[in-house]
């Protein structure tokens, strides 16, 4: 049995625009999409040009459009006779299903880094529990589905700084000995307002993290603590709260 | 000032999914207005709980949840319609604000809303109470056994709240740095739980406020579905 198997074929340094392609690969029981991706690259066209690494859902490489939905290939199986693969759309185009993820790298940078506050006798003792709730967003590959998904990453022109760095800011944020507050730097400078709690992007990531709920949500209500909330801003003054 | 400073973009589209959403609180506000049943035989209607004057701020409570935000955003504004890129109602000539729009900033101040309905619950375990002893004999009945469910599923909504899941540890990076740290872990984490059930709690406790309404219009009207289950003389 065959599966046909449509994948976006763009070169920006040749085509004016691009195209979707249809090929037949030979179906194997368990097959991935990255499977059938790489036997098109292997012996149907080698000038199809894909990024992956490590074929088990953990380098975040293999980030693609199956069927308009942002998911790994490498993660997802072929389940009927015809599948379409295309590139993020959410990051300009390098050829076929590569795209430009640099731009991630900077906004990153723009996250003011863990910065700890005095340390308890030169040991930092931290209660388990606080380290688990920044540790699920340590949990991230960077694959870059949920900024691909999120509307706003895709379609409008805003200074949102995309899910995949609110959930960077809120695991340092949320870091026992970490001494800033980033949620007010969050809502004024990269743009969390311009989520609208759509939760696309919680519905899409391969590792499970609840980034509308327990990050950008979070994140909001804190914002909300500083700039809309007089009471717990003098509360949190007069404790010595960041 | 511009019209379009103010409002939403989406608000100006033609949006006939928003505007007969308008249309049907219109119309069911002058429902409540025009056709007032305030009570029967010991039962409160949950609208006028304690007076129909606080329905517009409970309506804002709703209204800025982060439940029914995903539903109007993806439903009515089709900010997307759907998480798949394609088909997708949105685009990137239609404008979008998100909640930067003077007027969709009051979404920040949820929190307060938060405070108003807390106020307006023990009301309704109030009403429970009238309904179950206002012959002066314990009556459980249909209508009672209604309200209840309804007192706990708004309280499991109003309880379950984004807003109170920060005010109760959500704001807190340290647990062991101050007093009572396994107290406020275990609240936080309760609440946590619940929190997870929010959008159900939000949907449930809508349909069962309704539900009660239109039992106690029903009753107005003669429509005999109440019956008594047990009663005790106190």
């Amino acid at each position: 049995m065959n599966v046909c198997i449509k994948i976006f074929r763009h070169d920006p340094a040749s085509d004016e625009q691009g195209r979707f392609v249809e090929y037949d690969v030979p179906f194997e029981e368990g097959m991935s999409v990255l499977d059938a991706v790489n036997y098109v690259s292997n012996y149907i066209d080698t000038s199809l040009s894909v990024r992956w690494n490590c074929k088990a859902a953990r380098c975040g490489s293999c980030a693609a459009e199956i069927d308009n939905i942002p998911k790994l290939m490498c993660k997802t199986k072929i389940t009927s006779d015809s599948v379409t693969v295309g590139p993020m759309r959410a990051f300009p185009l390098v050829k076929d299903l590569v795209t430009d993820i640099t731009s991630n790298y900077d906004k990153l940078r723009s996250i003011k880094p863990f910065t700890p506050g005095k340390a308890q006798s030169g040991v930092w003792r931290m209660n388990e529990d606080d380290v688990v709730r920044s540790q699920e967003f340590r949990k991230c590959i960077e694959c870059y589905l949920c900024m691909d998904v999120c509307h706003v990453m895709r379609l409008h022109n805003t200074n949102y700084v995309g899910p995949r760095h609110v959930i960077k800011a809120a695991s340092i944020d949320m870091h026992p000995l970490d001494s800033l507050d980033r949620s007010v730097e969050l809502k004024e400078k990269h743009g969390l307002g311009y989520c609208n709690v759509t939760k696309c992007c919680q519905d899409v990531c391969p590792e499970k993290i609840q980034i509308t709920d327990n990050a950008i949500i979070p994140e909001k209500e804190r914002a909300a603590d500083a700039i809309y909330d007089p009471i717990i801003r003098l509360i949190r003054k007069i404790r010595g709260v960041k | 000032m511009n019209l379009e400073d103010i409002l939403p973009k989406e608000f100006l589209e033609p949006n006939i999914r928003l505007y007969s959403f308008i249309l049907l609180i219109v119309i069911g506000l002058a429902a409540l207005i025009a056709f007032p049943v305030k009570e029967y035989a010991g039962y409160i209607d949950p609208f006028y709980s304690p007076t129909l004057l606080i329905i517009p701020i409970i309506g804002l409570f709703r209204l800025t949840c982060y439940a029914f935000r995903k539903d109007y955003n993806r439903h009515l504004f089709k900010h997307p319609l759907q998480c798949p890129a394609l088909p997708s109602a949105d685009s990137s000539a239609r404008a979008y604000t998100g909640e930067t729009s003077l007027f969709m900033k009051i979404e920040n101040y949820h929190r307060y809303f938060m405070y108003v309905a807390l106020a307006v619950l023990p009301f309704f375990y109030y009403d429970l109470f009238v309904s179950l002893t206002y012959s002066g004999i314990f009556v459980l009945r249909l209508g009672s056994i209604l309200m209840g469910l309804d007192v706990v599923l708004l309280t499991l909504y109003v309880f379950s709240c984004h807003s109170i899941r920060n005010l109760v540890g959500g704001r807190n990076d340290c647990y062991g740095c101050g007093l009572s740290a396994k107290m406020r872990k275990d609240v936080y984490k309760s609440q946590s739980f619940l929190n997870k059930h929010h959008r159900t709690f939000a949907w449930l406790s809508l349909l069962s406020i309704i539900a009660v309404d239109l039992f106690i219009r029903a009753l107005t009207a003669g429509i005999g579905i109440d019956f008594v289950i047990m009663h005790v003389v106190l």
